[in-house]
């Protein structure tokens, strides 16, 4: 009886503090995002709400809260009101199989950093990025707007086709480490991390990463000057707050990913694992705010043919070349 | 007709037409000051110059001046043109005041377009600027001689359209002073004109004095209510207020100018009296209420006494809309006590005025260029005062203008003046009727038919009559001599002034419906319970108003829609406030039966001047204007009728009930306007009953309308009381002397409606035998109405 | 050598970016520091008066028409002298964009622009501007202009007694 309850309370204190931590990171990946952009283009970015600025992003969210809730006249009313439910929601759920670090002794037990350490791990990651595209695609079509729709529409596309060049950088990895389990890529990551190991594969990972958050360079599926806010245009209050948490929790996610995936997990020197997972994470946070400050945005052809005639392609060689080399190596 | 280039268009004009005329029907527009359309051309600004490159003259000529020939080939903006254009400018402007921003005329001044048109910016001329003193032109134009340039447009307007002669040119060279030879009122019923007329700010509108500039103006074009004539009018309204009138353009009817009482009659708008609220008794209520506490009546009425206790009263004021749906209203309702009219006598004129063949009536147009013109009883300066306009320009082409008349007709023209006693005007009419008989039982008779002889002669004549004093039977006849004078191959068109600016439209729409007199009888009984007027004022209307004051007290119910506080509103059980014809649109039918929509110029409310009495508006927020209340009639018919208050539907559904309105659907309120199809069948008329015998000191009184101060809505606009004149009789010297009265000193008129002390004046053009008073509203003469048959009187020494 | 420029112009910006990051922000806070407007600045209207004293604003609504934002509404009267002047004039400040085309289409110079910037307030009436409060007393940029002086209709001296002006002609004479 006892047991069971600790086992519970820990499932319950683990969720807790994964989903507390997560989403104040979200919050303040906002306000990092401002302030960093703002200081590369000579501003101070928000610095009026607490300590430089510190509260904002409990300014917005209070904001946020506290604005009408507005949906579109000949709006699919259900569909609306759920698309940024989803959106939200898969990208909360990536973090159910993401390892923040070695296994921990607690209460005289082995208590893994993990929610759940599933087999297929990374495919379950891989479902819940497909799902993700409801979301947005759901919105954009529900809002009864032509902006939403085509911005919609760009998303799914766009995703969709970065979905498969993901799964081509991911498929080496996998055969590398010879598990679908993070926990286990992480591990076979100790000495060597898959970066350094498959360089190719990393490359058009972090691409299609970024192509996936939807992210400047690739922030097609909302162009403002093309289509005002795209999929989220006719949104507005908390339910466009949840699109945009979702889109940061969505870069923190990612940002797991190509930790777990390809930049050694929690494996560092000195620093315990936990730290390190979370100074990687946030490097790669700060990568992606970077990128965001000095590319421009894509045309939508050439982004579409960059994914089909480079990343694929590039893909598939960088598979046969380490099927070759593992068969060459037995 | 010869075909000429301009600006490399082509086009054949008729003989005649000068270059400018033929560049502006190819849509060139060649910028000149004094040549106007209606006044002809001088050359007197120089401005028209164009280049002759080709044909019989060559060189920069002044457009306006040379008449089209074969072959010219011309060019409108050649570089000489348009330097020659800009150093007339420059020269002009060498005197013109700086001041547009203290001027009136700023935003509709043609010297100003001209000016940035030109180019010209600086005055390079570094002379003294030469100035006048003003004059005090009176209550409508204000006068600014510094302004001027000289175009002659005012003069050329004033003496030779307009037949004035107070108004002139003085003095030498570039010191030329266009104005009076000492200040006062300008005489000519016509003035208002030079507002429009004048190309920059010497003269412009009194009333309108500092109030707008023409951008924040709201327009639209109308049609002006204030006679059967429905003159073409553009009014210009601001701040929910109607603050000028100016001409509209519709050849067919006015021409390009109006007379002053349908240009300064827009007072009555803004007037402060006017009722805005629904007024249940005399308590403030709202629509809702108002509307059901009507619905709530008449349905009791119907209930309790059938619905022949509902009566309905429309005017001459309503529009087409409105009087039609107040017909269906009747219908609906079971009710078949409708009419259109207050005034017996004028409802049945009306009725066989709508009885006339629509191509035998004459429009403006026809009796401009006619080339003789017989007015039988018609008095046009004061029963429509365009008509005399009109006349005046078929005198200038020498046309020959005969006036039988008991009363002293003034026109602003020479013309053969016959003074001819009342009862003498059916003889000349019977006469008119035979005109190829020799053979007449009497000198009236004799008289008719030479006239009649005279017209059959002409090529475009007209015969024009006044339903005021020919009443019915008289209209019929002059019908049936305009028919009988035809000359061959042409017809001897004919035209009847009617009471109010829809009249015509009354009078089609009454079919047989019962006078006015059976209404009245039928309260009087008890039979009618209830009275609807719709923009009726039958208190003030109905000759007798004594009776129809009894017999309206003895109604349960009397229903008044009005936007002018009348005399009936006064009494109203029951009070709607409608808009003003400003306010909203419609149609109204001239006295030819020209149809004719006008538009909605602003929407109803107390003017701003009222509200924030002269101060800024006031300082909160409302959903609310002030006086915004009023509704058209026509709506709120359309709603207790149960359907859209759609005008365009209200239209067509005439138009298909009643084929004789054909066209009515497709008009728009800046075209010519188009007449009815077909005329309504003739009334059936009861005789007269022929007046007794006169006793030696006894006289006609003959009641008249007056140019200001007899038609309702212009008498309440504030601009107009200082030109309106105090009561008065007129009287022939034989008269004067056969009774002992002295000139100028009060006398008593006793008739069988009261007795009234009014001056006395004396006119040797009046017949003798016949007393003349003229209708002035909110005088002591007041319950005088004109247009019944004349009635015994005796004047005596107060 | 296209491809090495491609590559060099989509990495060499983000050394750019990163070395912007460290340099300091032009931004100045506003509220804590402020900066003197330029003397041309288009703040605040104001109505200014001629030297002798008098309104110069002529009520010829140039202005609104000039507006783009329909903020200016008067309404013009006549004084008992002939001047024109606005017998109640309002500039709804929460409208206007300070473009500054109402002091250009101004034939009196009478509306003038100011270095007042702050109107910020809560109260919306506030910034509804009637003429006592924007009438100043004092000529504003241009000392000298007097509009009546040299408009050629009288009104602040006799008919004809303006410079440039001949005496008013005499009509009852036709000597040259």
């Amino acid at each position: 009886m006892n047991d069971v309850l600790l086992t519970i309370i820990l499932i319950v204190l683990k969720l807790g503090l994964v989903l507390g931590t997560v989403l104040t990171m979200a919050a303040y990946m906002v306000l990092a995002e401002r302030k960093i952009l703002g200081r590369m283009q000579m501003r101070y970015g928000p610095n009026r709400v607490g300590w430089g600025g510190m509260l904002q992003p409990l300014a917005d969210l209070i904001k946020l809260l506290s604005k009408e809730d507005l949906i579109p006249e000949g709006a699919d009313r259900w569909i609306f009101m759920l698309a940024p439910a989803i959106s939200t929601a898969t990208a909360l759920l990536a973090f159910a199989v993401i390892p923040f670090g070695p296994s921990v002794q607690l209460f005289g037990r082995t208590v893994p950093l993990v929610i759940c350490d599933l087999d297929i791990g990374v495919l379950y990651l891989f479902a819940l990025s497909s799902l993700a595209v409801y979301g947005v695609a759901l919105g954009g079509w529900a809002s009864q707007s032509k902006y939403s729709l085509l911005g919609g529409l760009r998303a799914m596309a766009q995703m969709i086709s970065y979905e498969l060049a993901m799964g081509l950088a991911i498929a080496p990895v996998v055969m590398a480490s010879r598990s679908f389990s993070l926990t286990a890529v992480v591990e076979a990551q100790q000495t060597l991390p898959n970066m350094v190991r498959h360089p190719l594969a990393f490359l058009i990972f972090l691409v299609a990463v970024m192509a996936e958050s939807k992210r400047i360079p690739f922030d097609m599926p909302e162009a403002e000057n093309e289509l005002v806010a795209g999929y989220h245009t006719e949104y507005s209050g908390m339910r466009f707050g949840m699109f945009f948490v979702g889109e940061y929790l969505n870069l923190i996610v990612l940002g797991s990913m190509l930790t777990v995936l390809f930049l050694g997990g929690w494996y560092g020197p000195l620093l315990p694992g936990v730290c390190w997972f979370l100074i990687k994470v946030l490097g790669v946070a700060f990568f992606f705010i970077w990128v965001r400050g000095t590319l421009p945005r894509l045309r939508y052809d050439q982004l579409m043919a960059f994914g089909w005639k480079v990343l694929v392609p590039l893909g598939l060689l960088n598979l046969l070349i380490t099927a070759a080399w593992m068969i060459w190596r037995g | 007709m010869p075909t000429l280039t301009i600006d490399n268009q082509t086009i054949t004009v008729p003989e005649g037409t000068n270059v400018l005329e033929a560049a502006r029907q190819l849509g060139i527009e060649v910028p000149h000051f004094c040549h106007h359309e209606a006044l002809g051309s001088v050359g007197a600004c120089r401005l028209c110059a164009v280049e002759f490159l080709e044909g019989p003259v060559k060189g920069i000529q002044m457009s306006c001046m040379v008449l089209a020939k074969d072959d010219m080939v011309i060019d409108t903006g050649s570089d000489g043109v348009l330097a020659y254009r800009a150093q007339v400018i420059e020269w002009l402007m060498t005197n013109h005041p700086h001041d547009c921003p203290v001027c009136d005329e700023g935003g509709e001044c043609q010297l100003q377009d001209m000016t940035v048109a030109g180019g010209h910016g600086v005055r390079r001329y570094t002379g003294p600027k030469r100035t006048y003193q003003n004059q005090d032109l009176g209550p409508f134009i204000a006068h600014e001689m510094n302004r001027c340039i000289q175009c002659y447009r005012c003069v050329r307007t004033y003496q030779e359209y307009c037949g004035g002669k107070d108004f002139g040119v003085m003095g030498t060279r570039q010191r030329l002073y266009f104005g009076r030879f000492s200040d006062g009122p300008l005489e000519s019923p016509f003035s208002g004109n030079l507002v429009d007329v004048c190309p920059t700010g010497v003269l412009t509108d009194k009333t309108y004095r500092y109030k707008s500039r023409i951008w924040d103006l709201q327009e639209a074009p109308s049609i002006c209510p204030h006679c059967s004539l429905g003159c073409a009018v553009i009014p210009g309204a601001r701040y929910q207020e109607l603050q000028r009138r100016r001409a509209r353009t519709n050849r067919r009817t006015n021409g390009h100018f109006i007379c002053d009482r349908g240009r300064f009659g827009y007072g009555y708008v803004n007037h402060p009296d006017r009722p805005r609220a629904p007024l249940l008794g005399h308590r403030r209520v709202t629509w809702q209420e108002a509307l059901a506490a009507l619905q709530n009546h008449l349905h009791e009425f119907c209930e309790l006494y059938g619905s022949g206790s509902i009566s309905m009263l429309s005017s001459s004021r309503a529009s087409l809309e409105t009087q039609f749906l107040t017909k269906r209203w009747a219908n609906a309702l079971g009710s078949g006590q409708l009419c259109f009219e207050a005034h017996p006598r004028r409802d049945q004129a009306a009725r066989v005025a709508a009885s006339q063949a629509p191509d035998c009536s004459a429009s403006m147009e026809d009796i401009r260029s006619c080339d003789m013109a017989v007015l039988v009883g018609a008095d046009p300066l004061a029963e429509a005062p365009m008509l005399a306009l009109a006349l005046r320009q078929a005198a200038r082409r020498g046309a020959r203008i005969v006036v039988v008349d008991p009363r002293p007709v003034e026109l602003p023209i020479d013309c053969e003046r016959h003074a001819a006693a009342p009862e003498e005007l059916p003889r000349i009419l019977q006469g008119l009727t035979r005109p190829q008989q020799n053979a007449f039982a009497s000198a009236s008779e004799e008289f008719g038919g030479a006239l009649g002889r005279a017209l059959l002669e002409a090529k475009n004549p007209v015969l024009i009559g006044g339903s005021d004093l020919l009443g019915p039977q008289g209209c019929q006849m002059l019908l049936k001599a305009a028919e009988a004078c035809s000359p061959t191959g042409s017809t001897c068109r004919s035209m009847l002034l009617l009471a109010g600016p829809n009249s015509f439209g009354g009078a089609m729409l009454s079919d047989d419906g019962p006078g006015f007199d059976a209404l009245l009888e039928g309260m009087e009984q008890g039979r009618i319970k209830s009275l609807v007027c719709i923009e009726a004022d039958p208190v003030a209307d109905y000759p007798d108003r004594k009776r129809c004051r009894a017999a309206l007290a003895r109604l349960d119910l009397l229903v008044v829609f009005d936007c002018a506080a009348t005399a009936t509103v006064q009494e109203a059980d029951l009070f709607f406030p409608t808009t003003a014809l400003e306010e909203a649109a419609g149609t109204l039918v001239n006295n030819e039966g020209r149809m004719q929509a006008f538009e909605k110029v602003f929407s109803a409310g107390t003017p701003l001047l009222q509200s924030a009495a002269g101060d800024h508006p006031p300082r909160f927020f409302s959903r609310d204007i002030p006086g915004s209340h009023p509704q058209p009639a026509w709506t709120t018919l359309a709603r207790l009728l149960g359907r859209d208050a759609e005008l365009e539907k209200v239209r067509r559904e005439l138009e298909k009930i009643d084929p004789r309105f054909d066209g009515l659907a497709g008009l728009t309120a800046d075209s010519e306007g188009c007449r009815v199809v077909a005329p309504r069948q003739a009334p059936a008329l009861v005789a007269a009953p022929a007046s007794g015998v006169t006793a030696s000191d006894q006289l006609h009184l003959l009641v008249t309308e007056h140019l200001y101060g007899s038609e309702l809505l212009s008498d309440l606009s504030p601009c107009l009381q200082a030109v309106k004149s105090d009561p008065y009789v007129w009287l022939h010297p034989q008269d004067v002397a056969r009774l002992k009265l002295v000139e100028g000193k009060p006398v008593r008129l006793c008739t069988s409606l009261g007795e009234w002390t009014l001056e006395l004046r004396i006119n040797g053009d009046i017949s003798p035998g016949v007393a003349v008073v003229p209708r002035l509203r909110g005088t002591v003469v007041e319950t005088l109405v004109p247009g019944s048959e004349p009635m015994l009187c005796r004047i005596e020494k107060a | 050598m296209g491809l090495w420029k491609d590559i060099k112009g989509t990495f060499l910006p983000f050394w750019v970016t990163l070395r912007y990051l460290f340099r300091r922000p032009v931004t100045v806070c506003y509220p804590e520091r402020k900066q003197p407007p330029a003397p041309r600045y288009r703040g605040r209207l104001v109505l200014t008066r001629d030297p002798d004293g008098e309104e110069r604003c002529v009520a010829c609504y140039l202005c609104s028409a000039a507006c783009p934002v329909d903020c200016i509404s008067m309404q013009a009267a006549e004084r008992e002298d002939g001047r024109r002047y606005a017998a109640w004039f309002r500039i709804n400040f929460s409208r206007c964009i300070f473009c500054g085309l109402c002091t250009e289409a101004c034939p009196t110079l009478a509306l003038q622009t100011t270095a007042e910037y702050e109107l910020a307030t809560r109260e919306l009436l506030q910034v509804v501007c009637e003429k006592d409060e924007l009438l100043i007393d004092g000529c504003g940029k241009n000392t000298e202009y007097n509009f009546y002086r040299l408009a050629g209709i009288g009104v602040v001296a006799p008919r004809g007694g303006n410079p440039g002006e001949t005496p008013p002609e005499d009509i009852r004479t036709n000597m040259p």
